[in-house]
């Protein structure tokens, strides 16, 4: 037996570091990087060890039932199974459970405290609408990235125009659904810096499992900073530059011409649409499509031309037959707005 | 096949009522029933997220005592039933004794469980102060 | 331990009677319970007949949506996959959840009920055979609509659970149709098979099953079955008003018209939570039989187990809002569920050590079906852990709508549900065909499935917690979900050929296997009572019973009821025949007399089926022709085959026991189903009248200030007329009963005049104050009521013309008058419904 115990023990070192590894990840709960999902996630910790006790005492005690380790009772004594087993035992540990989890909620729930940073979200299908509300009273439309200082507190209005979604960042907290016709609300409070991903919990259609977001935590000077950038209007390119900027400015006028201004804005340009996702600073954001492609020229160019395959159901309609070259000058035009 | 001559004096079947054995249940779905409207329509119609729960948490502490108090008189009466003769468990002979004994049995089992999950409901006043 | 018996009881004849006599008995039994033979077959309505169709194609249902589950594991096996197209996906995972919820894990612990219930009960047949036989064949004719609509492409896409606004206007197609018609059709045939185990379990016992010794089998399908009555109706509640708004563009989940799709996930989940225990409850039941025969002894705690089986019926009601725990409602109502969510932890555990406690306490034999209730338990009580989990509201806004929950239920309902069944496939055999199965394939399946179910869900439960959502068709590399989902697919097929072995085993010819010895492993209960293969008459006289295990502990029990010692052991008149006794100790009531074999239920079920699946294509003139035969067909049924007025009034029953073969009112079986039948389409009414207010609270004005009516005048008229129709009725009932003819025929006629000018009043209400059903929710929530009433009271005039014609026809007569007795229970239920109908929409705007 003490062998054998010998033995175990690096066995069960490993199975840990191996369970703790396979816990990590840009959309891991179990990897928090916000106070609230460290809470919950510290409470899956303790309710996990506590199951796997219960679950082996369980299952100890219906082997030796069975195998008559304890030796065979009278229905009197059996009926204490019950009574201990089945009744007492359950009812204080979920009585327990029931106070420590419910305690818990208060504070998971607790709204942000006046004056802290306040974004709107709008989950559309299949895509996020972002407004940050900045502190003078104004409001800065972006889309399919969110950005935070870490170690403020953030709230965010939560809703959607068409289906219900479910705003999910799973390193920072749990989600919250956006349900037509109502407005929910959420807190987070980000702990430490990094990327984590967002994503769409709520089955919503055909490309629900692709409504997907980078979540950056900045240092909330480098935030100041991202959000001022993201206020102000396109850049505007170099009329009389070389190849690069000639391209640039094809695609800036194939923009207008093919009818994406009908759907998105460009703040500074005569793009005004407001159905589809700003795309003021598309080029300087992590991901495409909502959190599916790289931010490349390639991506970009299937992106346009092949929308309906990258993303099922779309409501974008693909630009396939574009002339060739048009979709490169369209990429690098949209590449440009960093 | 043995046979005992019943002596005792269990009530007919007619004058069993198979209503008592889910008077306690009941009692606690209405009770959770009226917590959970209490509050939601308060919630909805007069806190809005942020306002005060305080008279829902003394309308919920007054469903409780209420509550409690029906399913301890339902309790006591199926342990009257229950401690009827001088027969015990399991209550497993065909006679109208053990069948009253029973169904006091199963009522007193009923009304434990419900009063654990009526205690439980009302454990929500200790934690919630606001309609967040 | 010799049972005490209640002084009175009688014992069974002294003596067998003679050989000969034995015979003809038999022979005319035989004769009376015969299954047509041919094509004529199909007409059967024998319980047993009907049971293993019902339970056969539950398992071929169970089949088709494990193949839709290793299509969804061979997509998530890889990320980036395109073995499915997003679209194809979403069908294929919807008909998934919805095959295995409403056509196989409802159907089949019903089907399985309607084998063994009257066998356990010692009872020949269901008391309403019929009955069985119409809802199977509606369960077959939905299931086979739904799941062929695959093949076509045109399958319901929106999840089993079907969220509004997505399914209302975002995804046009029949697909949603089909769901919310097709799924209502089969939900209605569960409700009438309830009705069925409900009135099984209380009326038809045998004499001396007091309600301490019923088995344990029965107790959880009794609280199954009761909870089918409440929870069914505000399903089909929803899937009416979700069906009105895709129809009709009734607005009841269109925000900006007043809806709001949050009432869709009340009532869906009202429904949603319960199902999950009515799932639970009869397995587990099952497992309750099991144990104690192979622990050799009685069950230990049969009253914790009642405990337990009524608790868990109640609190499961307490749930619903745990899955809607991320949707915004104010933490303090969270905090209530999570609190019923914890609490209904305990009685799950109580049932868990009465099955240790009896298996401590008594000798426990090895045996195939007790390896898979052993392992079932060591599987659901993980279900069940992580069920305490994600009751905690905090936890569960991190798992919520991730694998976590996807491996939590699994867990749950293959722990608790699955393996229970298999164990119930092994452990019944041979009462289907006298043949067992085999033990050595029974162990290889397990293993497999064990295992394969372990590699599948086990995993899970951390990619949940990895962040991957659930219901997604694929999913990006490197978010360190990759080979989590590889080794559940890998886990999924091992699973699959576990489960194809079992089907094997099933349906392997077994022509040269021996017969199983008589009650091959030496249970106590009634079931096993019968000879290998067993006769279709059930039982071959029925027994008065002193124990709960009345095969162990009553001497000769087998010897006296196979040679007829016992009651009705004869078939004097060749009609089909079982005890009615009294609901808490069956004392002896009633002989009642069952139908045979008929076609009717088969056609009804066809024509309303045709309804529903007319009205799926808003093929509406069609698809009325189709319910006004339907409404025909069931009417010749119930014109020749209930309330028969029996040749004489009473009969012997054997023992010196005469009782009567006709009773009416509470004393019928007809009365206790059209009680339950009412019960749940009050509730699917209580649900309508949930939506008012559920509206009233979550808008600043309701009724809206642009609301026209529905004013008090026509609502108040209606109801007084609709009262006044219900105390007509009253007392046509007693003009029938002093035979007072003339005052009976002037009495419902007027009734009749005065419902239809009721259901027109309440119908002029809405219609002359202008409200637009397709403006506001007001306007249509308003109709609703009214409709919903105004048709209950056309279905009452409906049965007040019946009862007249079967006065006027001699089939009713002053003392035969079970029709009017039901017909005014029916109308009791119409007056309430009317009171609270328009006391709502006309009284409420005023106190407002």
């Amino acid at each position: 037996m003490s062998g054998k115990r010998f033995i175990e023990c690096p066995v069960i070192v490993f199975a840990v570091a191996l369970v703790l590894a396979g816990c990590t990840g840009p959309q891991s709960s179990l990897d928090p990087a916000g106070r609230e999902a460290e809470r919950i996630a510290g409470l899956f910790w303790w309710m996990a060890g506590g199951a796997v006790v219960v679950w082996a005492l369980v299952v100890w005690l219906a082997w030796s039932a069975m195998h008559g380790r304890v030796s065979r009772h009278t229905e009197r004594q059996a009926r204490l199974y019950v009574i201990g087993g089945g009744v007492l035992f359950p009812t204080l540990v979920l009585a327990g459970l029931l106070a420590y989890g419910l305690g818990m909620m208060p504070a998971l729930l607790e709204p942000a405290p006046p004056g802290s940073l306040k974004i709107s979200v709008s989950g559309e299908q299949w895509w996020w609408r972002v407004r940050y509300h900045t502190a003078d009273g104004g409001e800065v439309e972006l889309a399919n990235e969110i950005r935070l200082p870490v170690g403020e507190p953030a709230s965010f209005e939560l809703e959607s125009p068409d289906v219900i979604h479910s705003f999910w960042i799973p390193s920072l907290a749990g989600k919250m659904d956006m349900i037509p016709g109502r407005r929910t609300r959420l807190v987070l409070h980000p702990t430490r810096t990094g990327t984590f991903r967002g994503q769409c919990a709520e089955f919503c259609g055909d490309s629900h499992a692709l409504m997907a977001f980078p979540v950056v935590v900045m240092e909330k000077d480098a935030f100041a900073a991202w959000l001022t950038a993201q206020r102000a209007p396109a850049a505007t390119p170099q009329a009389d530059a070389g190849p690069e900027a000639r391209r640039v400015n094809r695609g800036r006028d194939a923009f207008l011409e093919h009818g994406c201004s009908a759907c998105h804005t460009v703040r500074g340009t005569l793009a005004r649409g407001a159905i589809g996702p700003d795309l003021t600073h598309v080029g300087g954001r992590l991901t495409l499509g909502a959190g599916i492609l790289p931010n490349d020229h390639p991506s970009f160019v299937r992106w346009i031309a092949e929308t309906d395959r990258v993303k099922p159901g779309v409501l974008m309609p693909h630009y396939r037959m574009l002339p060739s070259g048009e979709h490169d000058a369209l990429a690098a035009y949209l590449e440009s707005l960093q | 096949m043995t046979k005992r001559i019943s002596t005792e004096d269990a009530p007919h079947e007619k004058r069993e009522n198979l209503w008592l054995l889910i008077v306690s249940p009941t009692i606690w779905a209405v009770h959770f029933l009226f917590s959970y409207i209490t509050a939601a329509v308060w919630c909805a119609k007069v806190g809005s997220p942020g306002g005060s729960l305080q008279p829902v948490r003394w309308a919920i502490a007054i469903y409780t005592v209420i509550a409690l108090i029906g399913i301890t008189f339902n309790g006591l009466s199926g342990l009257r039933r229950h401690n009827f003769g001088t027969e015990s468990l399991p209550h497993d002979f065909d006679t109208p004794g053990d069948r009253h004994r029973f169904l006091g049995f199963a009522t007193v089992l009923l009304a434990g469980l419900s009063a654990v999950a009526t205690l439980f409901a009302a454990a929500v006043v200790f934690y919630f102060f606001d309609c967040r | 331990m010799s049972p005490v018996t209640h002084h009175d009881d009688p014992d069974p004849l002294p003596h067998a009677p003679t050989p000969e006599l034995q015979r003809a008995q038999e022979e005319r039994l035989r004769e009376a319970w015969r299954s047509p033979s041919g094509w004529r077959y199909w007409s059967d309505v024998n319980n047993t007949i009907v049971g293993i169709w019902y339970t056969a194609v539950a398992f071929l249902f169970f089949l088709f949506g494990g193949v839709l589950a290793l299509m969804i594991r061979l997509q998530l096996a890889v990320p980036g996959n395109d073995f499915l197209s997003a679209d194809r996906y979403n069908q294929v995972f919807t008909v998934h959840g919805s095959v295995m919820m409403f056509l196989f894990a409802i159907p089949v612990f019903e089907s399985i009920a309607v084998i063994f219930l009257p066998q356990m009960l010692g009872a020949r047949d269901l008391p309403f055979p019929r009955l069985s036989a119409f809802g199977f064949w509606c369960f077959v004719l939905g299931g086979i609509f739904l799941s062929g609509s695959l093949l076509f492409d045109a399958a319901p896409r929106g999840g089993w659970f079907m969220y509004p606004p997505l399914t209302s206007t975002y995804q046009p197609g029949v697909g949603a149709d089909m769901w919310l018609l097709g799924f209502s059709f089969i939900e209605v045939a569960a409700i009438a098979a309830a009705v069925e185990l409900i009135v099984g379990t209380l009326k038809c016992r045998p004499p001396g099953m007091r309600i301490n010794l019923i088995p344990l089998y029965c107790w959880y399908v009794l609280v199954a079955a009761a909870m089918v009555l409440f929870a069914f109706p505000p399903l089909i509640a929803g899937s009416m008003l979700l069906e009105l708004e895709r129809a009709f563009q009734w607005p009841f989940f269109d925000p900006a018209r007043g809806g709001d799709p949050l009432l869709w996930q009340h009532l869906f989940w009202l429904f949603g939570h319960p199902e999950v225990y009515i799932i639970f409850l009869p397995s587990i039941a099952i497992i309750a039989m099991i144990v104690p025969t192979f622990a050799r002894r009685p069950i230990v705690g049969y009253g914790w187990i009642v405990l337990a089986a009524v608790g868990t019926g109640f609190l499961s009601f307490g749930l619903w809002v745990h899955h809607m725990f991320t949707t915004g409602l104010p933490g303090v109502s969270l905090a209530l569920f999570s609190a019923a969510s914890e609490a209904v932890a305990i009685p799950t555990g109580v049932q868990i050590f009465c099955f240790v406690a009896t298996i401590a306490a008594g000798r426990l034999t090895h045996s195939v079906p007790m390896l898979y209730t052993l392992g079932g338990l060591a599987t659901f009580i993980i279900g069940g852990l992580t069920g305490v989990m994600v009751a905690l509201a905090s936890f569960d806004f991190q798992a919520h709508d991730t694998f976590f929950v996807v491996a939590h239920l699994h867990y749950v309902l293959i722990g608790g549900s699955v393996f229970p069944i298999i164990a119930g496939c092994y452990y019944f055999f041979p009462l289907i065909n006298g043949k067992k199965l085999s033990d050595k394939l029974g162990k290889i399946a397990f293993w497999f499935l064990f295992t394969g179910f372990n590699a599948t869900f086990l995993p899970m439960h951390l990619t949940g917690l990895r962040g991957m959502p659930r219901r997604v068709f694929t999913y990006p590399e490197g978010l360190g979900f990759d080979a989590l989902n590889l080794l559940s697919t890998v886990g999924a097929f091992v699973l699959a050929i576990g489960v194809g072995i079992v089907a094997w085993d099933i349906v392997r010819p077994k022509k040269k296997q021996p017969l199983s010895e008589r009650n091959p492993w030496n249970a106590g209960t009634l079931e096993w009572l019968p000879r290998m293969p067993q006769e279709n008459w059930g039982v071959r006289s029925i027994p008065e019973i002193d124990s709960r295990y009345p095969l162990w502990d009553q001497p000769n029990l087998v010897r006296d009821v196979d040679q007829g010692r016992f009651y009705l052991p004869d078939a004097e008149e060749g009609k089909r025949e079982t005890l009615v006794t009294s609901p808490i100790d069956a004392e002896p009531v009633q002989i009642l007399r069952l139908p045979g074999p008929s076609f009717v239920p088969a056609l009804a079920a066809i024509t309303l089926g045709g309804f529903f699946i007319l009205g799926t294509f808003y093929l509406w003139k069609a698809a009325v022709v189709s319910l006004v035969i339907a409404l025909g067909t069931i009417l010749h049924w119930l014109w020749t085959t209930t309330a028969v007025i029996p040749e004489k009034a009473e009969k012997s029953a054997g023992l010196g026991l005469t009782l009567p073969l006709y009773s009416s009112g509470a004393k019928s079986v007809g009365w206790w189903a059209m009680l339950i039948t009412m019960l749940a389409v009050f509730t699917a009414f209580v649900s309508l009248v949930f939506a008012y207010f559920f509206y009233w609270t979550i808008h600043e004005d309701f009724p809206p200030a642009s609301a026209t009516g529905p004013g008090v005048f026509w609502p108040a008229l209606g109801a007084a007329l609709l009262l006044g129709a219900w105390a007509l009725t009253l007392l046509a009932r007693r003009c029938n009963r002093v035979d007072n003819a003339p005052a009976f025929y002037a009495f419902l006629t007027v009734a009749i005049v005065g419902s239809l000018a009721g259901a027109a009043a309440l119908l002029a209400g809405p219609w002359r104050t202008g409200l637009d059903p397709t403006r506001h929710v007001y306007d249509a929530t308003v109709w609703l009521l009214a409709i919903w009433t105004a048709l209950h009271a056309v279905v009452g005039v409906i049965m007040q013309g019946y009862c007249m014609a079967r006065r006027a026809a001699g089939r009713m007569t002053g003392r035969h008058d079970i029709d009017i007795h039901n017909v005014t229970l029916f109308w009791h239920f119409v007056a309430i419904t009317t009171v609270i109908a328009a006391g709502t929409i006309a009284g409420f705007p005023l106190v407002k």
